[in-house]
């Protein structure tokens, strides 16, 4: 009792154990000291069983970790924790919702510090906010769907769905987090001859070889590198070397990796590459900058003949960038079929009659139209792409012989000149190409006329002589093309087996206006009659030049005054109409 | 006296709300808080080592005061995450020789960083740690929890989900005097994203560090508290045999925090360690 009006220890006494929640008292490592009724009554254990035992022990696991990790150290620093949702344990079994709020007293001389705990039976709270959380959780996972579609969108526009690697933006956007410096390498990789796969094993196949050779490359390159597809088969590694020697090292092992037979559709495919390498020299170079120029150094890869690296040097100038780029362009051209040939007729001046033509070679530019051969005719030469060009020019020209052959008798009349550059000449296999090609067609080597320019034939007369005399002795005719432009020498015009001597258009330009270009025009048609050959004028565009050569005993004459070179339908047409005149005429 | 130490050092600094206190010239003591709660559970222990020791405190990022906006899934999806702060905390400060005082799964957040630089620390005092909650049958270990367990954990985080949330403000009434504690600590302490404090329970009790134990050479100390739910007795030896320069010492305390229910015991434990040598 402490006086009128003050509490009374019993109802303290049933202010404790009727209370409508749990009282528990602990110490501090939870152990129950004592315990109301009603926590008694809810939970159904006996108060004897509560006095002694852990108050986390009547709770789960879960709950047990939650308390021990963040409740009974805040109780300890803070001295207080509030509305923990907890469950516990019934005597049945059963788990029962509650909230706990608890404090401690720190304790003082010989009193222990001791925790009061509340526990309220939260059922209906717990409820709620399961449900809360569920939809919060709900939220969560849509928004995680939503970021993770974004992420694979983000994923498809960086990456080629056929091989997985990243694409042409892909690649740019992994350079751009990359800094630029020394050290950073680009391999250039592109397949050789992967259009033939595609041709004749389909795009399926294709596909496959794609995908296979994406999984090499992927394995070869160190986790460090990138790896990317840029299109068709142009592959990328991107990756930090030590040096020039170890990329281009890295370069070597790739090529020995893609060699290895794959097995596709039941076939087994070789396939091989050709590699450019670029290594960054100074800092300013971005990586965009060292893919151009490991691509300039396969095209060069390319040019010397395939499955094989080639390092770029720095100093290569845009010269060389815009000829390989060219070099490619034509390369393309010639395996997509983008060459043609035309033909020009070459007249008799005695007879008037047209005894043959000439074959012209033209490239249909992707860009830049129909390009005569002064366009690109250099390039290939120095590229030594002249070669299959050359070869397809003369087999494109016996077939349309064998084709016109076929139709009129006036076909199988017909020579036919094709040019042969110096590559060609000193090409050992010229002889048994230009052979294979008559064989194919069933071409008699009379009809087919083989047009040197001088300037090949002097560059290497003794290799020269040897090819010109090989050919000759196929039955080939032989002239020599732009006479009078390079150091005609009578000596050499004698020793090689030559049937025609073509006078530079630039005299035949001059006739009848320069007494200069008539008089060497003049000496070359003498010329060639002396060692008895045939003179042949070309570029004739007037009939003024016709006469003047005519009366000068020229033997043969091309150019617009008769016919431009023409596409073969059209060349048709002019010889049929040319033929009627002849008749008419004669 | 607690110096907060200038966030333009070094980002990291804030990002972890290192705080530097004790004898600017002594020998450095590194302390990392477990799960559940925050550096403010090193106040009980701290005074015993301010007057000789330069006493470096931190949080883990998502816990107390650290910048929640650094909390990326990734990078602490894995204990390697939280290691790399705790090197990097040391290079921001150019901590040596530090005597690591880490309590809990930050245990082995230490231990993986003294794996990856034994030249930073000195010393390791383990306060109840584990390198595997999750028992092992197939080896023979005993974590002391199932993988339901750690499921019904998560459970009860979510139930916890808006206490968390809301900073579990300490009550108004029943409070306890302790004038030593500031309304803005109190107010803060064992303050955790609840998002967080689930991921990181993930991470933490799904954990299993036993191979880097033996990779240790550093001189440890390994305090095994009585009754701990979180570590029992087979797991401090565990940790004591596979740890080759390592003391076991078995504390009268009981519960996974000795340094918060029993400082002083655990203070000279430690003292008693550290002026042995190593």
């Amino acid at each position: 009792m402490t006086g009128p009006g003050g509490p009374d220890p019993d109802h303290f006494e049933a202010l404790f154990h009727q209370a409508p929640c749990g009282y528990l008292i602990t110490d501090d490592a939870g152990r129950i000291t004592a315990v109301n009724e009603t926590f008694v009554r809810w939970t159904g254990y006996s108060r004897s069983g509560l006095v002694g035992s852990k108050l986390q022990s009547l709770m789960p696991v879960g709950d047990q970790i939650l308390y021990s990790t963040h409740c009974i150290p805040q109780l300890g620093i803070n001295g207080a924790v509030s509305e923990i949702a907890v469950e516990i344990i019934a005597a049945d079994g059963g788990r029962r919702a509650a909230l706990l709020s608890a404090s401690r007293s720190p304790g003082s001389g010989q009193e222990p510090a001791s925790v009061r705990v509340i526990i309220f039976s939260a059922h209906e709270r717990r409820m709620y906010e399961r449900e809360l959380v569920s939809a919060l959780r709900a939220a969560e996972e849509a928004e995680a769907r939503r970021a993770q579609a974004e992420k694979e969108l983000q994923h498809l526009a960086l990456h080629d769905a056929l091989t997985g690697l990243p694409n042409r933006a892909g690649l740019k956007a992994k350079l751009d987090a990359v800094p630029a410096g020394g050290g950073l390498a680009v391999l250039f990789i592109d397949l050789d001859h992967f259009k033939a796969v595609n041709d004749s094993l389909g795009h399926a196949a294709g596909d496959d070889l794609l995908v296979s050779v994406a999984n090499r490359l992927r394995a070869a390159v160190p986790g460090t590198g990138i790896v990317a597809r840029l299109s068709g088969d142009e592959f990328v590694v991107v990756d930090s070397f030590a040096g020039s020697r170890e990329a281009t090292g890295l370069a070597a092992g790739l090529l020995e990796i893609l060699k290895t037979p794959i097995l596709i559709e039941g076939l087994e495919i070789v396939t091989s590459a050709s590699i450019g390498v670029a290594v960054n020299g100074d800092d300013d170079e971005t990586p965009e900058d060292l893919v151009r120029r490991a691509d300039i150094a396969m095209y060069r890869a390319k040019e010397l003949g395939r499955s094989r690296w080639e390092l770029h040097q720095p100093a290569e100038s845009d010269y060389t960038v815009d000829r390989l780029r060219a070099l490619g362009e034509l390369r393309r051209g010639i395996n997509d079929g983008a060459l043609r040939v035309h033909y020009q007729p070459r007249i008799d001046l005695h007879t008037g009659r047209a005894t043959g033509v000439e074959a012209l070679v033209r490239w249909q530019h992707p860009t830049r139209g129909l390009l005569p051969p002064s366009e690109f005719i250099t390039m290939a030469e120095e590229s030594g792409l002249v070669r299959p060009l050359g070869a397809w020019v003369l087999g494109e020209t016996l077939r349309q012989a064998d084709n016109w052959r076929r139709e009129s008798r006036r076909g199988a009349d017909l020579d036919f000149a094709v040019n042969l550059s110096a590559r060609q000449l000193s090409d050992p296999g010229l002889v048994t190409m230009v052979e294979d090609a008559l064989r194919l067609r069933g071409i008699d080597s009379s009809h087919l006329l083989l047009e040197i320019t001088e300037t090949a034939l002097m560059a290497d007369p003794g290799g020269a002589l040897d090819s010109l005399t090989a050919l000759k002795n196929l039955g080939v005719g032989l002239a020599v093309d732009d006479f009078g432009t390079g150091y005609s020498s009578l000596t050499y015009l004698k020793k090689f087996p030559i049937d025609e001597l073509k006078i530079d258009r630039s005299f035949i330009n001059g006739l009848g206006s320069d007494s200069g270009d008539s008089a060497i025009v003049g000496s070359c048609i003498d010329l060639a009659h002396a060692v008895g050959i045939r003179a042949v004028a070309e570029g004739v565009e007037t009939s003024g030049q016709v006469q003047t050569l005519k009366d000068m005993g020229c033997d043969l004459a091309q150019g617009f005054h008769f016919a431009r070179p023409l596409p073969a339908p059209a060349l048709k047409e002019w010889l049929d109409a040319h033929t009627r005149d002849e008749r008419a005429g004669a | 006296m607690v110096e907060a130490v200038a966030s333009a050092v070094s980002p990291v600094i804030r990002r972890n709300n290192v705080t530097v206190s004790g004898r600017a010239d002594g020998p450095v003591m590194l302390f990392a808080h477990g799960y559940g709660c925050d550096q403010a559970m090193w106040r009980r222990l701290v005074p015993y080592f301010s007057d000789t020791h330069r006493l470096v405190l931190f949080d883990n990022v998502g816990a107390g005061r650290s910048d929640v906006e650094a909390y990326d899934r990734e990078k602490y999806g894995s204990l390697a995450g939280y290691a790399a702060d705790l090197l990097e905390i040391c290079e921001a400060l150019d901590l040596k020789d530090v005597i690591l005082v880490a309590h809990s799964v930050s245990a082995m957040v230490g231990v993986i960083a003294a794996a990856q630089e034994p030249e930073r620390f000195s010393r390791l005092v383990l306060v109840a740690p584990s390198p595997r909650y999750t028992n092992d049958p197939a080896h023979g270990y005993v974590g002391g929890f199932s993988k339901e367990d750690i499921e019904g954990l998560l459970a009860s985080l979510d139930s916890n989900y808006f206490a968390w949330a809301e900073a579990l403000a300490p009550m108004a009434m029943g409070n306890p005097e302790d004038p030593e504690l500031s309304e803005e600590l109190r107010s803060s302490f064992c303050r955790t994203d609840p998002a967080i404090a689930s991921h990181f329970a993930r991470v933490t009790f799904l954990s299993d560090t036993r191979n880097i134990l033996d990779q240790v050479g550093t001189d440890s100390l390994v305090l095994q508290c009585s009754e701990d739910l979180l570590a029992p007795p087979e797991v401090g030896s565990y940790v004591h045999r596979h740890l080759a320069h390592s003391t076991l010492v078995q504390l009268q305390a009981t519960g996974h925090c000795p340094h918060v229910s029993a400082p002083q015991d655990t203070a000279q434990a430690i003292l008693n360690y550290l002026s042995g040598s190593p």
